[in-house]
């Protein structure tokens, strides 16, 4: 495993990650890291019931066998009754990434023609999301 | 003689012809299963995400949102219509492309312009035979679609439904219900229902909610404020609806197709059980006359 266990002793609790097309993860967690709206969020068993908006980043869920790193690309995440659900519309294992595709679409972002303030918007997140998914592939 | 030869020829052809569509009927087979499940392996985030949408909109005491503002006429509207890329799929097609004419005239009828938005070559070379015109021609949705393939569209419609540009969206497609059930439909997915989150009647659905999970209302902590949240949601909802009917209208497509090839199949084995009757008594009447030829020969001789 690239990253060390945390939390050896933590009892496990529900998670499932979906996307649109399918379910990518659906097991038992001990600690869960999601990439919230406003910085990173830690999550253990019994948390306080949380419904909050992601933004694209690393998701890293530690299991029974070891840690799990995903690149998600936003999304939200309900945790209730120790039940964490996170939807995104993509999910992807951080061996997964092609980095070299990642290359070129921060490229392609960076060189997008700006004219108002949402193509600045768009601009600004394509980047946001191809350096979280470069950062995410560089951990392994 | 030659009579029958030109039915061994035609049996030979009937034969290649069951060939070809009973191989179709097997892939159409394949190709349904595989896009079946796909299509089952999405429902949890739909399921989901219209759970989390009832939540916040309790939570932020009822729903606001760009995409939800009824406009005052429905007079400009976008019909995006689902057909498929091949053919050879029965009455699929001419069945949704139907109903998309027929909503058309509707809307027509109503003094309003629709702009067609077209998915499928199908869909295109049809319109183009009717002289109609295509606000949009989409024809590389593969087979079994991939969200990324549609959320562009769903975002341009949404971001011109929010500038004002368009009063209305509507998709028209086979709706899958069941293996044996499909039908055709024109759904409105843009102005978002205000429904999606109070459906009911609040007392029904705290009843409801609370007997379908059997638990207490839940006090959550929001980040950000719910109706930020929701103002994200609700887009991802519209998305999720678009994907949805991509792949209803896949799966639709090969099951069509896989009915198509079937009876195709089984008409081709009549003609050739047909044919192989037509052949038989063919050459017991040549083998009649000929033996009628030998014995009147021989009853001359002697």
């Amino acid at each position: 495993m690239a990253e060390s266990t945390s939390f050896p002793d933590a009892k496990p609790f529900r998670c499932s990650v979906v996307t649109p097309e399918k379910v990518v993860l659906e097991g038992d967690a001990r600690f869960v890291a999601l990439p919230a709206h406003d910085g990173e969020i830690g999550l253990l068993r019994s948390r306080a019931p949380l419904v909050c908006k992601l933004a694209a980043g690393k998701l890293r869920v530690e299991t029974e066998t070891g840690m799990e790193v995903f690149f998600i690309d936003g999304g939200f995440a309900e945790m209730a009754d120790n039940e964490l659900t996170v939807l995104t519309e993509d999910a992807r294992r951080a061996e997964e990434i092609d980095r070299a595709e990642v290359e070129k679409l921060l490229k392609e972002a960076r060189a997008m023609e700006v004219h108002d303030p949402a193509s600045m918007r768009e601009r600004e997140r394509a980047i946001q999301r191809a350096r979280a998914q470069l950062r995410v592939s560089s951990r392994q | 003689m030659a009579n029958r030869r030109v039915l061994v020829k035609r049996r030979k052809a009937a034969r290649n012809i069951r060939k070809i569509t009973r191989t179709m009927q097997l892939i159409a087979t394949a190709r349904f299963q595989a896009v079946h499940s796909a299509a089952v392996a999405g429902r949890p985030y739909t399921d989901k995400l219209a759970e989390l949408v009832e939540k916040l909109a309790r939570a932020a005491k009822g729903l606001d949102h760009p995409l939800m503002q009824v406009p005052a006429e429905n007079r400009r509207r976008v019909l995006l219509v689902l057909s498929s890329n091949r053919g050879l799929c029965g009455g699929y097609n001419a069945n949704v492309l139907r109903t998309a004419l027929e909503e058309l005239e509707a809307g027509k009828a109503e003094g309003s312009e629709t702009e067609v938005h077209m998915v499928g070559k199908k869909g295109i070379a049809y319109f183009r035979f009717l002289g109609r015109t295509l606000a949009q021609e989409i024809s590389g949705v593969s087979d079994s679609p991939r969200f990324e393939e549609v959320e562009p569209l769903a975002n341009e419609v949404m971001a011109r439904f929010i500038a004002g540009e368009i009063d209305s969206v509507s998709i028209a497609y086979m709706k899958f219900i069941s293996a044996g059930k499909q039908v055709p439909v024109v759904e409105r997915v843009l102005p978002l229902e205000r429904s999606v989150g109070d459906a009911k009647p609040e007392a029904a659905v705290e009843g409801d909610a609370a007997a379908a999970t059997g638990q207490r209302e839940i006090e959550y902590e929001f980040s950000p404020e719910p109706a930020e949240i929701l103002a994200e949601l609700l887009p991802a909802t519209v998305r999720v609806s678009f994907f949805q009917t991509f792949m209803d209208a896949a799966v639709s497509e090969q099951i069509a197709r896989m009915v198509a090839m079937k009876a195709a199949t089984d008409a081709a084995g009549d003609m050739i059980k047909n044919l192989t009757q037509q052949y038989n008594r063919a050459r017991q009447t040549q083998i009649t006359m000929e033996l009628l030829d030998i014995v009147g020969g021989a009853n001359a001789l002697a």
